[in-house]
């Protein structure tokens, strides 16, 4: 995988760290376009070919929340949000307008290369995606055919919810899923934004699959968003 | 208080003695006059009707200038007497030759009794109507007044102005502050564009009493004190000096209460408007507050992620035994200690303005430990933090990222007290009879003086005072920890560790969902 095949569209108004972006993607040998307002976001979005988006919440002329839901009216391209807000609610908001995953300012350059990796990983996955029906993160495995979880290579009993709520995250893997659209998933529109059985769930799940549930090796949490399922 | 009562009743029987007798002359003026006219007109030999005509004027006359209804009966009797006695035959007796005369007397009582007493009520209604348009004048005059008024002391310097002018005396007024207490003096009226303050003695006291006072005014050995009443409280008194309050007749002290009245409801639309005005103010102040947090919290951290981001390039591109490596470093941790500091004053602000209300969920303790345990690896790589706790799920009601705030900001501390060697270690006590989750946070540092221990929790209040590189924290922190774990209606603690070196901090959290602390 030759990283400059990629393309990042890196939206974001602000000189100083858009400098600091564009020096990272130079360094990691990818290719970049930029745009400093949503408007010219969405045109680069259209006239030219990305992969990535790499998207800052506040811009000067509208929210960058109207620029995710335009682009999903097209795309499943990543997207990644980076916003100065720390509000929860903004960022709950911002992913289940259907962006992949969130930074908050300020962040480190390791941390947005990780994620920007991760996000390109699933653009090279998803071509072979349907015709795994294993699929795997560290010792852990997951069965989409049988239905069946491993953990070293041992199969793991798992009640249909646990199994869901984990196939749910494998499908996902690497992309914060809010708390809010797991619980639409498991359980269903009706039930409401009660969390307490997601939390119970989530325990026993972690209870076969991690070692110690107080420090995840798979599922992390992102305390009061969500859960990740880690992408090694 | 009883001889006051004497006082004021010996006195108004004065004024009505000196009334009758004063009526009593005018009355025996004009029968005297009227009888002399009487005795021209006979001696002339005008006919005896017109006497009585004469009579029934002097009647007419008597009910008009007298003060009261019963010289007016009285004077219709003398008439007839008088008549009798002086013009009728036999002459100097009560009794009549002719029996023509009785009618003629009947009649004429008769006749000056509906005259004294239309007189009487036409009389009454004159003054009542006089008085009236008085009452009406001065209370207009002193609404149009109080309508002008900038302030509350300008409110009671023109009420007393009035009040003074009207009554004729030397008025005065004491403001209440909003609180409902006493303010310091009074206004006092000492001529016509003049006014002095007076002190009062004891606030407490003057307030006890009004507040205790059943009449509708209180009596002083000096003064006569009327309170004005607003809507809710208090509002002032109006004084005046014992000697005018005692003349004042009914009529007067209707309009002082009707005065008062008004007084009291200029004072309470001041008030009111008054009241209107802060609390927009502060609406202001509060959005200015609001939009001056989101404007550094912005400004702040946008330019740090450009510092931090930049250092940690800069680290990237040199050899760790560079010189060059351990500068930008450097920089990396000092603006990371910026940018917590940043967070942790904004967190503060917020949270000690209330603004930033508590989402309490139920949440997995595990989760929360797990998030502050990953955000320190993080922070900081070199040290290794160790976790015990039940193996059941804990659900606890708390606002999750406030309490993995708390969490990092102890598990910060314990870092910063200790070298990488020293263990760090959180435990988890789920306690079953007090309802409560106990989180204790301990390491293996120099422990915490004794001097310190009492002050903690203070806001910017650090150890190491002397300590010049002060990078150990600037004393938000645990501060913050406190007001996250108070508003979570838990308790938070501090000692050292029994078991040898080192600090333990512990909070509990409780189990079921409480109402709001106060």
């Amino acid at each position: 995988m030759n990283p400059n095949n990629y393309q990042v569209l890196v939206v974001e108004d602000d000189a100083q760290i858009l400098k600091f972006i564009c020096y990272l993607l130079d360094n990691e040998g990818l290719s970049y376009i930029t745009a400093g307002s949503g408007q010219a976001a969405l045109s680069k979005l259209v006239s030219e070919y990305i992969d990535v988006v790499l998207l800052d919440l506040g811009l000067p002329d509208f929210d960058g929340m109207d620029v995710i839901k335009k682009v999903r009216e097209w795309s499943d391209m990543p997207i990644i949000v980076v916003s100065a807000r720390d509000q929860d609610k903004e960022k709950a908001a911002a992913l289940d307008s259907g962006a992949d995953d969130y930074l908050t300012k300020p962040f480190s350059a390791t941390e947005l290369l990780a994620r920007i990796r991760v996000a390109l990983r699933h653009i090279s996955k998803q071509g072979n995606q349907a015709a795994r029906a294993v699929l795997s993160v560290g010792d852990l495995q997951l069965d989409l055919e049988k239905r069946l979880v491993y953990l070293d290579g041992a199969e793991l009993h798992m009640t249909p919810m646990e199994y869901n709520l984990l196939a749910l995250l494998f499908k996902n893997v690497g992309k914060v899923l809010t708390t809010a659209s797991i619980i639409k998933e498991i359980w269903g529109v009706g039930y409401g934004t009660d969390t307490q059985a997601l939390r119970a769930l989530m325990a026993g799940l972690r209870r076969k699959i991690e070692k110690n549930p107080a420090k995840p090796r798979y599922i992390l949490t992102e305390t009061g968003i969500g859960y990740r399922l880690v992408d090694e | 208080m009883k001889n006051v009562v004497d006082a004021k009743e010996s006195s108004f029987k004065d004024i009505i003695k000196k009334d009758i007798i004063k009526n009593v002359i005018l009355m025996i003026f004009l029968f005297v006059a009227a009888s002399a006219i009487g005795y021209l007109f006979e001696h002339i030999g005008v006919d005896e009707t017109n006497i009585v005509v004469v009579y029934l004027l002097a009647v007419l006359v008597t009910a008009w200038l007298t003060q009261s209804f019963l010289f007016g009966m009285l004077s219709s009797l003398l008439a007839t007497f008088l008549f009798s006695y002086l013009f009728t035959e036999p002459y100097n007796a009560f009794a009549v030759n002719d029996p023509n005369y009785i009618i003629t007397f009947i009649i004429m009582t008769i006749a000056a009794l509906i005259t004294s007493t239309l007189t009487y009520h036409a009389k009454l209604a004159a003054k009542n109507a006089q008085e009236k348009e008085a009452e009406t004048k001065a209370i207009y005059n002193l609404t149009n007044h109080l309508t002008d008024a900038k302030n509350i002391h300008d409110i009671a310097g023109i009420a007393v102005k009035v009040i003074s002018s009207c009554f004729s005396c030397k008025a005065a007024c004491l403001c209440f502050d909003e609180s409902g207490m006493p303010e310091q003096s009074f206004i006092q009226q000492v001529s016509d564009d003049n006014h002095v303050r007076r002190a009062i003695a004891d606030i407490q006291e003057y307030k006890h009493k009004i507040d205790g006072m059943r009449t509708g005014f209180d009596e002083g050995n000096e003064f006569f004190d009327w309170p004005i009443y607003g809507s809710e409280t208090t509002l002032g008194v109006i004084r005046i000096p014992k000697e005018n309050a005692q003349n004042m007749n009914e009529a007067q002290n209707r309009l002082l209460r009707a005065m008062i009245e008004s007084t009291a409801l200029a004072m309470d639309r001041f008030r009111s408007s008054e009241q209107r005005m802060k609390s927009r103010e502060e609406i202001v102040k509060e959005r200015y507050r609001g939009n001056l947090l989101r404007a550094i919290s912005h400004d702040l951290r946008t330019p740090l992620s450009g510092i931090i981001g930049t250092a940690e390039m800069l680290a990237d591109m040199t050899k760790s035994e560079e010189s060059q490596h351990s500068l930008a470093e450097d920089i990396r941790k000092e603006a990371d200690w910026l940018h917590s500091l940043v967070e942790n004053i904004l967190n503060l602000t917020r949270l000690q303005d209330g603004s930033l209300t508590l989402k309490k969920q139920m949440e997995a303790v595990e989760e929360i430990i797990g998030g502050a345990v990953a955000h320190m690896a993080k922070r900081a790589p070199d040290y290794d933090i160790r976790v015990s706790m039940p193996d059941e799920l804990i659900l606890v009601p708390m606002d999750a990222k406030l309490i993995e705030q708390a969490l990092i900001n102890l598990l910060d501390n314990a870092v910063n007290h200790s070298n990488s060697e020293g263990e760090i270690s959180i435990t988890v006590i789920k306690n079953e009879s007090a309802r409560h989750v106990k989180f204790m946070v301990q390491d293996r540092g120099t422990g915490i003086a004794m001097s310190d221990l009492p002050h903690i929790f203070q806001m910017f209040y650090t150890s190491h005072p002397n300590h010049a590189d002060a990078r150990h924290g600037i004393g938000l922190g645990l501060a913050i920890c406190e007001t996250i774990v108070k508003a979570h209606g838990g308790n938070i603690a501090a000692k050292n560790r029994a078991d040898g070196l080192g600090a333990e901090f512990t909070f509990t959290l409780p189990m079921e969902e409480q109402d709001e602390p106060e």
